[in-house]
């Protein structure tokens, strides 16, 4: 089928044997260079006569032996003596059609460049893809699919010019079966251990939780699988330290693009009691001291700040809402921490778990965020002094940071060297949650 | 496997190694476009399951909540419909989780299932990578690429599929449609639009991770929860995709499939294909 579609491609007129003959001795006469001269020199030789071509060794296909083809082709074959170039002498009448057309590729001046393009495209897969088992006919292979890759371009050139995009034909190579089996069995083992290791990583990776669920009760957790995905939560985290610019704004919203905030208390809401005898204390100042601050000391010494941004959570909720409190940059300055200081820990004495024990949240804020100007310790949410339930009467506002880390009720804040230890990264969530 | 046909070159006189017979066969997966393909099947599996339990933790479609239960999510209205109503988890212990219980790695382990996300979705885009490498080298990302006939060939193939059976059932013939490249135009539709989908779900994954540093990424995409909606559709095209996938190819035979394997296959008069030989 297809084949005969190739030979009306070839537009060509039908047989005459002494033609076919003429073709034949065309081809005997073709000198002999290396394999990468070859066909731009069958081409050459051959031109206008393409059709006697095909039909002189479509006439050997019928006739028998094809002594005189047979005999062309180790000269333009280097590695004649190989058995896979026989090979592909074999093959040729089959092919002779296609590569009656690659004599109209290279003569035609305008496609030239097309012919190294495809030897290149060729050459790379066959790299790419080869063995060392295969044997060292490459060369030769290359040439002559692209050989027939310009070929398919050139015929269709005629009405219009093949674009880079355009598809080109598959190239079929003609392998010896012991190295086709070869690299097929080789393929199955490799994908067939690879499956096998999909599935010990699957079973390895996942949660004990889910593999009872599946029947499989024998316990699988080993520091290994915690290693694997900690480091891969580090690698998220060393992403994000990257991705961060203290330069960088994050988005400001208008007041009517507010939406509603719940208490969002992990554990139970803490009693209001704790508002009246609240103080901040600061740790790990450059003065050595421990400062406390009262929040009317605070509101006189730093002024206040508004903005209305996004507050998003780790579970993927969001939050827009319109905040207002003391830059952290700003008290940074009023009392500066110890000049090895890296990190802050932020912590609420006043945190509840869900029964209702005291439960102190603690979380670490590397400095270089806290020195973002929209980084706040707010006072108000919605033009109102903070409420109970959103931490009064000094919350952590951190919008470039998981909701997780922005604090609520903060009662003391250290500056560290090392980073300190993290509530949530306790529990198996990131350390850094800059977002 | 379709051995050569062709006379053997007996009268080679410049050899004298014995004949060996060849193959004919088409190089059709590229070694980097195989290994990517494979590795997508437990990256995806696991990107999907951490998924949908990361969902739960905050579900995008959520209703008022239920007079009765307090609950205010879809899923886990799902599962109590299920249990409800379909025999088997009729004793189920909780409903509500019956959804994730069975399409995720479960409930109430967001922690395990963000660090597992994060681990496949590098892994994810690792592969990505590696994929359009094999693309390149192998040059078959030309295939891939939509063309103008396609709408009606596309046509041509859907109407093949819808009377399939039909034609099957009354012994009727029924030719597939014939194409000259590497796949018709349907296939070419899915396996250019699943790549395009990977790049998305990668673009609209770093938005919603990022929503403050890659805030235009997010704006692209209609804004953060935008983002998160058009996250979560995307994953439903691999999962409508991989269903019909894995039917035709095993409709398709063993050739298909093994060609995934091995990177080659023996069909080499399907396609219009040049031989090699000179």
């Amino acid at each position: 089928m297809v084949h005969k579609e190739n030979r009306e491609d070839s537009l060509q007129p039908k047989d005459t044997p002494s033609t076919g003959i003429r073709a034949k001795q065309e081809i005997e006469e073709l000198p002999a260079p290396g394999p990468e001269e070859a066909s731009p020199s069958v081409p050459i030789a051959i031109g206008n006569e393409k059709p006697e071509v095909v039909e002189a060794i479509r006439q050997q296909d019928v006739d028998g032996p094809p002594s005189s083809s047979v005999a062309h082709e180790p000269r333009t074959d280097e590695a004649a003596s190989s058995g896979a170039a026989k090979q592909e002498v074999a093959e040729l009448p089959e092919a002779a059609p296609e590569h009656a057309s690659p004599s109209v590729a290279i003569t035609v001046a305008p496609k030239e460049n097309e012919k190294p393009e495809a030897v290149e495209a060729a050459k790379q897969q066959l790299e790419a893809d080869g063995s060392p088992s295969l044997p060292e006919d490459h060369e030769p292979r290359t040439e002559e699919v692209a050989s027939s890759v310009a070929a398919k371009s050139v015929s269709v050139s005629v009405k219009k010019p093949q674009s880079f995009f355009a598809e080109g034909p598959l190239p079929a190579i003609e392998m010896a079966p012991r190295v086709l089996r070869h690299q097929s069995r080789r393929d199955f083992l490799v994908f067939g251990a690879g499956a096998l290791a999909a599935l010990a990583g699957g079973a390895f990776l996942l949660p004990q939780d889910t593999l009872s669920r599946i029947g499989i009760h024998e316990n699988i957790n080993s520091s290994g699988k915690e290693w694997l995905l900690n480091r891969a939560l580090r690698i998220d985290d060393d992403v994000a330290e990257a991705l961060y610019s203290a330069n960088r704004s994050v988005p400001t919203y208008s007041r009517s693009q507010i939406t509603p905030l719940k208490n969002n208390y992990n554990g139970s809401t803490p009693d209001p009691g704790y508002i009246s005898g609240w103080k901040l204390t600061l740790d790990g100042l450059a003065s050595g001291l421990s400062i406390s601050l009262d929040i009317r000391n605070l509101l006189s010494r730093l002024s206040l700040h508004e903005q209305i941004t996004r507050l998003v959570c780790v579970e993927g909720w969001s939050a827009i809402a319109w905040w207002a409190g003391l830059r952290f940059d700003d008290l940074l300055r009023a009392y500066p921490p110890m000049s090895q200081a890296k990190w802050a820990r932020v912590e609420s004495s006043v945190n509840l778990d869900a029964s209702g024990n005291p439960d102190p949240y603690f979380m670490s804020l590397d400095l270089a965020t806290a020195r973002h100007p929209q980084t706040l310790l707010a006072t108000h949410f919605n033009g109102q002094p903070l409420t109970v339930d959103h931490g009064a009467p000094l919350r952590l506002l951190v919008p470039m940071k998981l909701g997780l880390k922005n604090v609520k009720a903060i009662t003391r804040i250290t500056y560290v060297a090392e980073e300190p230890r993290d509530y949530w990264a306790e529990r198996g969530y990131s350390h850094y949650d800059e977002i | 496997m379709s051995h050569s046909t062709l006379p053997d070159c007996e009268l080679n006189s410049t050899s004298t190694l014995p004949e060996q017979p060849g193959v004919l066969v088409i190089r059709k997966h590229h070694f980097l476009v195989r290994c990517s393909h494979w590795l997508n099947v437990p990256i995806l599996l696991g990107l999907i399951l951490s998924g949908i339990s990361i969902y739960w933790a905050s579900p995008i479609y959520q209703h008022k909540p239920d007079p009765n239960t307090g609950n205010t999510d879809v899923a886990a209205d799902i599962g109590i419909w299920i249990c409800a109503h379909v025999p088997g988890p009729h004793r189920y212990s909780s409903p509500p989780d019956w959804l994730y219980n069975h399409i995720s790695l479960g409930p109430g382990m967001l922690g395990l299932a963000l660090r597992l996300h994060w681990l496949c979705a590098y892994l994810f885009m690792l592969n990505g990578m590696v994929y359009v490498a094999g693309l390149i080298t192998g040059g078959d990302w030309r295939s891939l690429l939509p063309r103008p006939t396609d709408p009606l060939d596309a046509l041509r193939m859907f109407r093949y599929y819808v009377g399939f059976p039909f034609a099957k059932l009354t012994r009727r013939p029924w030719p597939h449609p014939l194409f000259n490249t590497k796949y018709n135009a349907l296939q070419r539709a899915a396996y250019f639009s699943v790549p395009v989908a990977g790049f998305l779900s990668v673009a609209t994954g770093w938005a919603i991770h990022k929503p403050m540093q890659l805030h235009w990424l997010a704006a692209l995409f209609g804004g953060y929860n935008a983002a998160r909606v058009w996250h979560f559709w995307l994953m439903w095209i691999y999962i409508q995709f991989v269903v019909p996938h894995v039917i035709l190819v095993f409709a398709d035979g063993w050739d298909t499939l093994r060609s995934m394997i091995v990177g080659w296959s023996a069909r080499v008069e399907r396609s219009e294909v040049v031989a090699n030989g000179s």
